[in-house]
């Protein structure tokens, strides 16, 4: 299995006034994804996951550092990545059939076309009957199905996923980890998921990449290595869990969150 | 203190000269040299002369608006245009009467300086002319004179326009004439815009113009302050016939316009006091056939409107 | 329940004609209701002046608002599209609004005359102006209004430009657009009738009309053209709310 996604020596400062008003945010990220790889990243409040994927995905600009998709620089919004929001951020103003084809619409699909396609999404993610809906005629859950949607029916090489499920409540997460896995299954997508969540990092992840508090670096990157389906209270996922808690504590005793 | 209120008592309040009398509140229009003889009148004294103290209650932008006033009750009397006030009191918005007129002519209709090809009333034939408002004397003086060149109103296209904008539409030939009163006319000679087509004088001799009206409650509970108004009126008319350059002078302090086109156009105003008649009877029948204003003796109208007997006992004295 | 809203202008109605038939109002002061009603039905059959009925003034009128309201739209919705996402273009275009915005419409009637003479033109510039700013003022503000998300998520689906305006920009924008439109209608209205009043080379329209009952002290006509001049103001604005309802059912 080949690389997909490098990123080297990354990092990310954020200019103050004065050099001793700095915000250094990453000094320095090293890690690697492969192809077709669920990649978990947690770490503390305010650490930086989400500004990582904000560089991945190009919304603001790094520093230093190089990042590699499928050895190529990435320079600023590639249609190659893709990002599904905390917030959903679907378009208010279009049907939920209609925010799952805007990608094919941007690309120039006729409409008869990418319309079918959409309606396969609908159908596969469990939305039908829904199709016509506005987004705010639609529940949390089924937002952000959508927003998953509008994302991977553009093949994106990578998916970036912020926090996704951050604003469901605890039962519609499980049910949606359980969705993005099914989903996952038959498409194998490359997935970087930030959660400061370690209970779903772990249930979720090939491997699960631990950051330590502001400026940021990689303590280490724990391999799951358990199949699927994953026993969520079993005795090793406990194990791993336990030492990614135990560890992030650590850290934030070294150095507290700022 | 309990003196001054005694004499209060016993005798009435005009022994304290104009001090605890209220003055009589008039109006005026702005700009208007028809209405000369109000500031002239002002300027010169007559008013105390005989024994009123005048306050200007308003200056007014056009007619209708002071006869507004009277209706709210905040004039006593008013220089107004006779046409305004002969509607607002056929239409019984207000309750007025005339006692003296102010000047009769004193309108024009003018055409383009460079325009050559109107040479008469009849050249006006399909040509577009505009005129102050549907109801004003310049309206009715545009019909009479065409009528008498042959020539049916219907077949100009009369509009109507504020007179401040008809000197730019003559100039950037959005019309082809317009009738306006005093001191427009003028002023587009001034400008080099325009030329006289015709003096309102030439279409229709001595056509009533501006009147002196008074409120019909303040005409009979003070007759005496009526009868001192028209007799300081009738001086400054008097004043301005014989005193051409200072009444100039005065004209041009009151109206804000240049000295040229003051001159120029108090010669075509005719500045007096004595009634005129049977052009009121003549434009209120005018009124009447235009649908307008809705009465069934016109004529009776008229004798009930105009009110000469102040000014006749005063010419009498 | 709908019929509740026309109670309270009902009641005006009757409290009115109870003061005026028992003389607290006099009639010169203010015609009754009744009086009105006569006044209207002389606009409608004789008009005012006499020959010019009341449909023509209401057609001349619409028709300038309708020409100079459609150049508002077509220039400020654009305009402030763009100058909502560009702040370097609206900081040089800025200054230049704000100095012409405070301006009253009425006070360009001399320079309008001028320019445009005095038919349609004059007067759908006195409306433009009027109608211009608030649908400018608040493109401007819908643009920035719009989550900022949004603009990313459009960014990682690579939308192009042309994408970016007619699908991001222009919807997202579209409930503030829709608020200023309304605004704007409103005070290219109320300009167009003012800006009748010095008159028109057509002959006909609502202000025309009013100007000239007013030379004549008809007080019944003037306040029954009043109230076709809002009641006409109204209908344009329940035109425009349905227009908006239906364009953000969405919300």
């Amino acid at each position: 299995m080949s690389i997909r996604l490098e990123i080297t020596d990354l990092k990310k400062v954020y200019a103050g006034n004065t050099p001793e008003t700095d915000i250094d945010v990453f000094d320095g990220i090293n890690f690697s994804v492969q192809q077709g790889q669920i990649f978990s990243i947690v770490g503390p409040s305010g650490c930086g996951k989400t500004t990582l994927l904000r560089l991945i995905a190009g919304l603001e600009e790094k520093t230093s550092g190089g990042i590699l998709l499928d050895g190529k620089s990435l320079t600023g919004c590639d249609a190659q990545v893709g990002m599904v929001f905390q917030e959903y951020a679907l378009f208010p103003w279009r049907k939920l059939v209609e925010n799952i084809e805007v990608a094919l619409e941007i690309k120039g699909m006729a409409a008869a076309v990418r319309r079918t396609m959409a309606m396969q999404y609908v159908r596969d993610f469990g939305l039908e009957g829904f199709e016509n809906a506005f987004p705010k005629e639609l529940s949390g859950g089924m937002k952000q199905r959508v927003a998953i949607a509008r994302t991977l029916i553009a093949n994106p090489q990578v998916v970036l996923m912020d926090e996704p499920f951050g604003s469901l409540d605890s039962q519609t997460r499980n049910v949606m980890q359980e969705f993005l896995l099914k989903i996952w299954e038959e498409r194998k997508d490359t997935i970087l998921f930030v959660t400061h969540n370690v209970d779903e990092a772990v249930y979720i992840g090939d491997r699960v990449a631990v950051l330590s508090p502001r400026p940021a670096g990689i303590l280490k990157i724990f391999d799951v290595g358990l199949d699927r389906p994953r026993n969520r209270t079993g005795k090793e996922h406990n194990r791993i869990r336990s030492d990614i808690l135990q560890l992030l504590n650590a850290s934030a005793a070294v150095r507290p969150p700022s | 203190m309990l003196l001054l209120l005694a004499q209060l008592v016993v005798s009435p309040p005009t022994h304290f000269a104009g001090a605890a009398e209220p003055p009589i509140r008039m109006a005026v229009l702005q700009s208007d040299i028809h209405q000369l003889a109000f500031w002239v009148a002002l300027e010169k004294g007559f008013f105390i002369k005989n024994g009123v103290s005048v306050e200007v209650a308003g200056i007014f932008k056009a007619g209708p608006e002071i006869m507004t006033a009277f209706s709210a009750g905040e004039l006593d009397m008013a220089y107004v245009g006779e046409a305004p006030a002969t509607t607002a009191v056929a239409n019984k918005a207000a309750s007025v009467v005339v006692v003296a007129q102010v000047n009769t002519e004193g309108s024009a209709l003018v055409i383009a300086k460079d325009n050559t090809a109107i040479k008469s009333l009849a050249d006006l034939k399909g040509k577009t002319v505009a005129i102050p408002g549907h109801s004003t004397v310049q309206d009715f003086l545009l019909r009479k004179a065409l009528k008498n060149a042959g020539i049916d109103p219907a077949a100009v296209n009369i509009i109507v326009l504020k007179p401040p904008e008809m000197i730019s539409a003559l100039r950037t030939g959005q019309i082809d004439a317009f009738i306006a009163w005093e001191p427009h006319p003028s002023k587009a000679a001034t400008m080099g815009v325009g030329q006289n087509l015709a003096t309102s004088g030439g279409m229709w001799p001595g056509h009533p113009c501006c009147v002196l009206v008074t409120d019909k409650k303040f005409i009979a509970k003070h007759p005496e302050k009526v009868r001192a108004v028209v007799a300081a009126h009738v001086q400054a008319t008097d004043y301005i016939r014989r005193n051409a350059e200072e009444a100039i002078a005065i004209g041009v302090k009151s109206t804000g316009m240049d000295e040229a086109t003051v001159r120029k156009a108090m010669q075509n105003v005719h500045f007096t006091y004595e009634l005129n008649v049977e052009g009121e009877k003549e434009y209120v029948r005018f009124l009447s056939e235009l649908g307008l204003i809705r009465i069934e003796n016109p004529d009776g109208f008229v004798d009930q409107f105009l009110q000469p007997k102040i000014l006749r006992e005063i010419l009498h004295k | 329940m709908k019929g509740k809203r026309i109670i309270p202008p009902v009641l005006l109605v009757l409290v009115w004609q109870l003061l005026s038939a028992t003389g607290v109002i006099p009639p010169f002061k203010l015609p009754s209701p009744v009086q009105v009603a006569a006044g209207l039905v002389d606009l409608i059959v004789t008009g005012m002046p006499p020959g010019h009925p009341l449909h023509l003034h209401v057609y001349y009128s619409l028709q300038r608002v309708l020409l100079g309201y459609a150049l508002a739209l077509a220039t400020a919705v654009p305009l402030g599209l763009l100058m909502g996402w560009s702040r370097t273009v609206c900081s040089m275009i800025e200054p230049l609004v704000e100095i012409v915005r405070p301006i009253p419409p009425l006070a360009w009637i001399p320079l309008s005359i001028l320019w445009f003479g005095i038919g349609i033109k004059s007067a759908a510039f006195i409306i433009f102006l009027g109608a211009f700013f608030p649908i400018l003022l608040n493109t401007i503000n819908g643009v920035r209004g719009i989550e900022p998300v949004l603009i990313e998520a459009a960014r990682m689906l690579n939308a192009g430009r042309r994408f970016f305006f007619l699908n991001v920009l222009v919807p997202g924008a579209m409930p503030s657009i829709l608020t200023g439109m309304r605004i704007g209608i409103g005070v290219g209205w109320m300009s167009l009738v003012a800006a009748e009043f010095t008159g028109v080379r057509e002959g006909f329209g609502l202000g025309y009309m009013i100007m000239t009952a007013r030379d004549i002290q008809r007080s019944d006509e003037i306040i029954a053209g009043m109230l076709v001049i809002g009641a006409i103001g109204l209908g344009i604005d329940a035109c425009l709310q349905l227009a908006e309802r239906h364009l953000i059912r969405w919300r």
